[in-house]
């Protein structure tokens, strides 16, 4: 980091000294960002999805299809039917569990862009081929190109859910005429292929695949788990990383420390020593 | 072996419905055994359309004649009649240009090479019903609740051409209305009764399937022109299925290219390492935990710089020559 | 018919009346699409636009029922058009007319012939001469020809009649009759029809038809192009002209029509009656008939065939071919009764029952069967292969008589309406007493057999699948029954037991009842050469027989029909046990009680006597297509079998002139060759074409001008175009229906055939006038609708078999009554609603068809309607089930062959509004 700044005398000896408190207590905050019902709705419905993409490309694609033997295309195209309901029933049961979560999402992806925000967009393409040595404005909860990409994810699977129900429906209890069912059949393909771009970027991002979304450190040195925690594991997100990630939201979380855990090194969950 | 193809003369069809019968009794499809569970349509076409468990129907459409006379002098052989009953075969077509093939993800649709006819193998059906929506003709059918959720169309009998025989509808034909060998001659004899068609007096007797979409393997001798006997006046696919035909090649080309950019990504950003952040509410300075430097202050620190200074700012050989640049 | 379906090909004109082959016949279309395609032109007269029309060039529709003032119209046409601007020409000339055959008029039919003084007809009363009006029967004394000379037999001419083994009985006389061979006799035949048929002229026709005249004179023209002497025009008919209280004068008016035009024996041509659907000509051929003996032998009765001498003295043709008819019965009552019938007891005749035959006497036929059951005369029956509470006219009193019967036997493969007839849902099963028995039986293909079709031919068939579950075949059935009342009578005596206890019964093959030896029966054999009756009555002995009895597979080598090449099979099929001397054909036939046959018209199919029990090295087994070397007429006589003597069109000497030249050279089937002398002959001939000399040497025949002998199988060998044969008068005279809307006959005195069965005389049936259920009598003229039946070619008769097939039933899956637009108009009819169809005996509800082929008929000046109704439901079977339509027709019926007419009779419709069709 180059950029370093000059501050006045007493917040340098302030900082130095949390510096100092923070390291000795060997404790790292965390920030607490997605609850339990979140993640598992999160982990079973991608997990539909890469199994529905999978299926489906098994399905669709007829050199894979000749593959296989018929008996394996039949169980995947039958469990295309059974993954799919499963796939457009977990978020709507979540929502009604939750639905003050459902819109906490909302707005989170739907708040107005502020100057960081299209500054990051427009930043985000050279920063993927660039990451080492290009840094990213701070950013909120949601990033500007989380809340694009996610919101095409939800879009994508809005479009999924409606017309393979649509195509369910369509041979098993009433008939569609040839032209509508090709009007859905083309829907379903084109969200598969905005499913192609959007959902393996989230992976590539989200699992971590991309260097800079792998862990930071924790105030101990160590190497802290990275952004696939946040789904597949506890839902929290270090200081630090956070810090990198959504600047903005990770400094209004400190301040108000409503979300904030200590963890100790070996990363149980500890009181921070009160009165050091 | 040479192309092959039904020949259907309307002009010798009597409309018995054994073809109809034959191809359920030949390929096995069922009826229902509910008593009375049949719907009559109103008419003899039953049922009315082809569907999961039917691959093959007669038409029966009944029409006026407009040249009926039964005043004035003596009436001519066909002004006689007040009626047309134009007798109608309508099954796969069996196209050269066969959409259903083509579209087809799973090669259940697919063109016999020895006949030309567009037959199919249930077996790799996965009941997508893409065929359903390409066809011109609207013929394959896709019913869950009685079939085995597979297509149905007309395969050809290309299980009985392959051995010899002749499909099964046209064996069964007593009329000889169907007939069934080399595309070529198919075509040959269809002109053949055109001319005498005409020469009796059916002045809208036409060949059909000889040109549509890129020739046919259904050959029609239509007594009343095509749209009496039900057959489809200039078929064409539905701009909607190439929709269909653009998505796929899409997908196919960009998502292995998404891959090999993100593998791009992966290789550049090899060694990333990054300062470790915290922050301390009570100066709401972030610092930089190894050194101790305060990188930003504030709780919403304004970032000010250009993007393409943002981007450009420490890039290796860029920064380089921005150095050489301001050292000048 | 008198030619065969292959032969449908060769004609020049098709007329179908009262037929719809193309539904009910698919495989005539085959042929006919032949003939069309050479250029034939194609008429059909139907009530309704039919699936035939649509492949005819010409449709006309008529009014159910008036036939006969159709084919007279044609009739008075001929003479108007064709003969009468002609004949002069002729007679002076002698120069073959382009337009009409007056040799065939003049010489192979009875034209020429002189009738008797007393002949009359009167227009004012609608009766012949001979009306008896006390018991409304005709005598025909006065419709026989003048004799002009009485010629005995001799001794010389019929030296087999003389012999002192056969049977006494008093030689016939040929009467021959005086002729005017110029046609001017005012008594000749042609006159007494011209003057008959003057009242039918086109205006008159049309009046009475619903016709439109130029309509009908387009078909009068066209068809009567097939009277030039090179074309031939054929009549296609079926239930549509039998079935009437005139159905046997419809056929008679058809045969007339065709003699006219010079259409009989020639390829191309003939009377043909569309049958075979349910195996109609085996039936008749086979005397399942209470007035007809197997092979169209006349049974014993009680007035003029009351002894064996009394049969052969009035069946015994004068001249002609059936002066052998002695041969026929001998042999026949020696295959019933065996060793048993000997010269002495005339060979068992009389153990036959005798039909009851003097005036009024009790009536036995199928709609009589019925009145006795009701009147508790008839107390068992045995109901075998058929369905009467479905097919039998007036269901509903059918089922009602049945409920009287203490038991009932029906064989059949599936339950019919007969056999649950006292579950139908207008009968109380609490209060039937009658004890029903089912046997399941054998489907055809479940058993080998014959099949014979409407061409005459009989085909093997293999047993293709043994019969299902505890099916049995209907022989297997017969026999345990016969043998189990012959033990009883054996046990225990009885009234009358010989006929029983002295008949031949020992069709067994290694002790099991068997097909073979009853093909050997049909054949015929020499008795003393064989060994029917051996083993003690058990038969003959075969090795190398499948647990059915039968040789499987056992093909003749050579290329087969079907494209097969067999090569060679070994051939078997010998007795090991038991010898059958089989006769090569009805020739060898003899009357002294040498010869055993019981069906003589069928000698000759199953002959191979190396092979009794290999059916493929029978005439009857064969299978091969060799049209081309026979005249590409489609003949194919290596194909099968066609009786007689395996000719394919009867009386096809009339395919030749008096010198015995084809009228055409592409339709030739025999030729006296002048120079050669010797006859040249492609179909098997018809006519004595060859002489056996005392010495066994086969002479030539030479054709002779001034006596063709055409149709040999008549005494005078000429065609009647007048006939004294008919119960119901000596030319085809136009009458209405039972139920009909008009109220006068516009030709005649009689609304109705004064001697029609069910309508007059012993047989006046109240039944069929009444309500089946309430027993009151309802105004015809609350029934303003004339309604006809007919079958689609989806089902098959009652169902039976066709509502067991599920694409059957989805292919047409119910019953429906046709109509106009005009008629659901003004009744407030939309197409598909159930509808309420009723007549004066019963309703039935059945779906509503509104079409266009159905169009409203002006009849006598005024509008009248007409529906149809097809008839396959009922109330019994899994899949399919509807109302019994034969609940509305009448059980009156034609009075020479007592065929019910369901064809024409009268109803009202209304909306259905309670039930609707099941």
């Amino acid at each position: 980091m180059s950029h370093a700044i000059t501050v006045s005398p007493e917040a340098q000896a302030s900082d130095q000294k949390f510096l100092e408190e923070s390291k000795n207590a060997g404790l790292t905050r965390y920030i607490k960002r997605h609850s339990k019902q979140a993640r598992i709705t999160h982990d079973v419905t991608i997990i539909c999805c890469i199994w529905l993409m999978i299926s489906g490309l098994f399905v669709f694609a007829p050199p894979l299809t000749q593959l296989c033997p018929q008996e394996l295309i039949f169980a995947f195209r039958m469990s295309h039917r059974i993954i799919g309901v499963v796939f457009c029933a977990v978020p709507l049961i979540s929502f009604f569990m939750a639905p003050s979560g459902a819109r906490h999402i909302w707005k989170a992806n739907t708040c107005k862009w502020t100057s960081d925000d299209v500054m990051w967009m427009v930043m985000f393409f050279p920063y993927l081929f660039g990451a080492k040595w290009i840094h990213m404005p701070d950013q909120d909860e949601q990033k500007s190109g989380q809340r694009f990409a996610d919101g095409m994810l939800w879009v994508c699977g809005f479009l999924m859910a409606i017309s393979g129900v649509i195509l369910l429906l369509g041979s098993m209890v009433f008939t569609l005429s040839p032209g509508a069912h090709a009007v859905w059949l083309f829907l379903h393909d084109l969200g598969f292929f905005l499913l192609c771009i959007f959902a393996t970027a989230h992976i590539f991002l989200g699992a971590g695949i991309f260097q800079p979304y792998r862990g930071g450190k924790d105030i101990n040195g160590n190497k802290v788990k990275g952004c696939w925690n946040l789904m597949f594991g506890d839902g929290m997100v270090s200081e630090a990383d956070a810090l990198y990630h959504w600047g903005h939201w990770a400094r209004e979380e400190l301040e108000s420390g409503e979300n904030v855990v200590y963890k100790d090194k070996d990363g149980n969950i500890v009181e921070f020593p009160k009165g050091k | 072996m040479a192309d092959k193809a039904f020949l259907f003369d309307t002009s010798r069809c009597s409309g018995c419905h054994a073809c109809q019968i034959a191809c359920k009794v030949w390929n096995e499809l069922p009826s229902t055994l509910e008593l009375n569970g049949n719907k009559w349509s109103g008419s003899h076409q039953n049922p009315p359309d082809v569907n999961g468990t039917t691959r093959l129907i007669m038409l029966y459409n009944e029409m006026e004649n407009p040249a009926y006379t039964t005043t004035g002098e003596v009436s001519a052989q066909l002004a006689t009649k007040r009626v047309k009953w134009a007798f109608g075969r309508r099954a796969c077509q069996h196209c050269t240009d066969a959409p259903c093939s083509n579209i087809c993800p799973a090669g259940a649709i697919f063109v016999d090479a020895e006949t030309g006819l567009v037959t199919t193998d249930d077996s790799k059906c996965i009941g997508c019903q893409y065929c359903s929506a390409a066809c011109p003709f609207e013929v394959p059918q896709y019913d869950e609740g009685t079939a085995v959720g597979t297509i149905q169309k007309c395969t050809g009998c290309v299980d009985r051409v392959h051995n010899g025989m002749k499909p099964a509808c046209v064996s069964t034909c007593q009329p000889e209305a169907l007939d069934f060998g080399d595309r070529d001659e198919m075509i040959k004899k269809a002109y053949e009764r055109l001319e005498m068609l005409k020469a009796r007096g059916y002045s809208d007797a036409m060949v059909y399937g000889e040109k549509e979409m890129g020739g046919l393997h259904v050959i029609q001798v239509l007594k009343y022109g095509a749209a009496a006997h039900g057959a489809v006046e200039n078929p064409k696919v539905s701009p909607a299925v190439a929709l269909a035909g653009v998505t796929k090649p899409l997908t196919g080309v960009v998502f292995p290219l998404c891959i090999v950019g993100f593998g791009v990504m992966t290789a550049l950003a090899a060694g990333y390492k990054r300062d470790t952040l915290v922050y301390n509410t009570d100066t709401k300075d972030t610092i930089i935990l190894e050194t101790g430097e305060v990188a930003k202050t504030g709780t919403r620190p304004a970032d000010t710089r250009g993007w393409t200074d943002a981007v450009f700012e420490n890039l290796p050989f860029m920064a380089a020559n921005r150095k050489k640049k301001g050292g000048e | 018919m008198t030619s065969h379906w292959c032969d449908f090909q060769n004609t020049d004109y098709i007329l179908h009346c009262g037929s719809n082959s193309s539904e009910n016949h698919p495989i005539s279309s085959k042929w006919l699409n032949k003939a069309h395609e050479r250029g034939a032109k194609w008429i059909v007269v139907d009530p309704r636009y039919t699936r035939t029309a649509e492949l005819a060039d010409i449709y006309c529709p008529i009014r159910s029922g008036t036939d006969i003032a159709f084919y007279g119209g044609m009739y008075h046409y001929i003479f108007e058009n064709l003969i009468e601007p002609n004949l002069a020409d002729y007679l002076k000339t002698g120069k073959r007319c382009d337009v009409y055959n007056f040799e065939y008029l003049l010489n192979y039919t009875n034209a020429t012939y002189i009738l008797d003084p007393e002949f009359e007809f009167d227009p004012e009363t609608g009766l012949f001469s001979g009306f008896d009006p006390e018991n409304e029967v005709y005598s025909n004394h006065s419709w026989h020809y003048e004799t002009e000379e009485e010629i005995p037999w001799t001794e010389e001419q019929y030296p087999w009649a003389y012999k002192d083994n056969v049977p006494k009985f008093k030689k016939p006389t040929f009467e021959k009759p005086k002729r005017s061979m110029d046609l001017s006799h005012p008594r000749c035949v042609y006159q007494q029809m011209k003057k008959h048929y003057s009242r039918y002229d086109l205006d008159t026709v049309c009046s009475i038809c619903g016709m439109d005249k130029d309509n009908l004179e387009l078909v009068y023209k066209t068809y009567c192009e097939s009277a030039a002497p090179d074309k031939t025009g054929m009549i296609l008919y079926a239930l549509g002209q039998t079935q009437h209280t005139y159905g046997a004068q419809n056929t008679r008016a058809m045969s007339v029509m065709q003699l006219l035009l010079g259409n009989i024996g020639i390829p191309g041509g003939g009377v043909n009656a569309l049958r075979g659907e349910p195996n109609v000509q085996g039936a008749t051929d086979m005397g399942m008939m209470v007035n007809e003996h197997p092979a169209y032998l006349k049974w014993a009765n009680t007035t003029d065939r009351k002894s064996l001498a009394a049969w052969l003295e009035s069946q015994t043709y004068s001249a002609g071919y059936y002066s052998n008819k002695p041969k026929f019965i001998v042999s026949s009552l020696k295959e019933w009764f065996g060793k048993n019938a000997t010269l002495e007891n005339d060979f068992g005749y009389d153990w036959w029952p005798k039909v009851p035959s003097t005036v009024g006497a009790q009536d036995w036929t199928h709609i009589s069967t019925f009145e006795l059951m009701d009147q508790g005369v008839i107390k068992g029956y045995f109901n075998w292969g058929m369905n009467p509470c479905h097919s039998a006219p007036n269901a509903a009193h059918v089922r009602r008589s049945m409920a009287n019967l203490d038991w009932l036997v029906v064989a059949d493969q599936v339950e019919t309406e007969s056999a649950g007839f006292w579950h139908a849902p207008d009968m109380n099963p609490k209060e039937i007493a009658t004890e029903v028995y089912f046997l399941p039986c054998a489907l055809i293909y479940e058993k080998p057999g014959t099949i014979l079709n409407s061409g005459r031919w009989l085909q093997w068939r293999y047993e293709a699948v043994a019969p299902y579950d505890e099916a049995k075949t209907d022989l297997w059935m017969v026999d345990q029954i016969f043998t189990a009342v012959r033990d009883l009578y054996e046990a225990e005596g009885g009234a009358n037991p010989e006929p029983i206890t002295k008949a031949k019964w020992d069709y067994y093959v290694n002790g099991e009842i068997s097909f073979y030896p009853v093909t050997w029966a049909l054949n015929g054999y020499r008795v003393k050469t064989s060994t029917f009756e051996g083993n003690g009555g058990k038969g003959f002995k075969a090795n190398g027989l499948d647990e059915s009895g039968n040789i499987h597979c056992q093909l003749t080598p050579g290329q087969w029909g079907d494209g097969r090449t067999v090569v060679g099979a070994e051939k078997k099929g010998s007795l090991s046990e038991g010898k059958v001397d089989l006769l090569p054909g009805y020739a060898d036939l003899a009357a002294d009680g040498s010869t055993a046959c019981a069906m003589w018209i069928y000698s000759g199919y199953y002959n191979n006597s190396e092979y009794p029990l290999n059916p493929a090295e029978q005439p009857v087994g064969r299978r091969i297509l060799n049209d081309e070397e026979h005249g590409g007429l489609g003949l194919n006589p290596e194909w099968a079998f066609s009786w007689p003597s395996n000719r394919r069109i009867l009386y096809n000497r009339n395919a030749s002139d008096v010198n015995g030249q084809p009228w055409n050279e592409a339709k030739k089937l025999n030729r006296w060759d002048a120079k050669a002398k010797k006859w040249e002959i492609v179909d098997v001939n018809d006519f004595v074409a060859t002489k056996t000399e005392a010495d066994g040497t086969v002479t030539q025949v030479a054709p002779d001008p001034k006596n063709p002998n055409s149709f040999f199988m008549l005494w005078e060998q000429r065609a009647r175009l007048e006939s004294y044969g008919m119960a119901d008068g000596p030319f085809p005279e136009f009458f209405e229906p039972f139920e009909s809307p008009m109220d006068r006959n516009i030709l005649n005195g009689s609304l109705h055939n004064p001697v029609a069965f069910g309508m007059s005389g012993a047989s006046k049936y109240d039944s069929a006038k009444l309500d089946a259920v309430t027993g009151e009598e309802h105004d015809l003229k609350d029934f303003p609708i004339v309604a006809t039946t007919y079958s689609v070619t989806e089902h098959w008769q009652t169902g039976g078999q066709s509502r067991s097939c599920p694409a059957l039933l989805e292919a047409m899956p119910t019953q429906f009554v046709e109509m106009s637009y005009e008629l659901a108009e003004e009744l407030g009819i939309q197409n598909n609603d159930d509808v309420k169809v009723s007549s004066r005996r019963a309703s039935v509800v059945v779906k509503a068809l509104v079409t266009r082929r159905f169009a409203p008929f002006m009849v006598d000046g005024k509008v009248q309607h007409q529906v149809g109704l097809t008839h396959h439901f009922g109330f019994t079977h899994e899949f399919g089930q509807g109302d019994v339509v034969n609940d509305l027709t009448p059980n009156v019926g034609d009075p020479n062959s007592f065929t019910p007419e369901y064809k024409a009779f009268m109803v009202k419709i209304e909306k259905a509004h309670e039930g609707g069709v099941h």
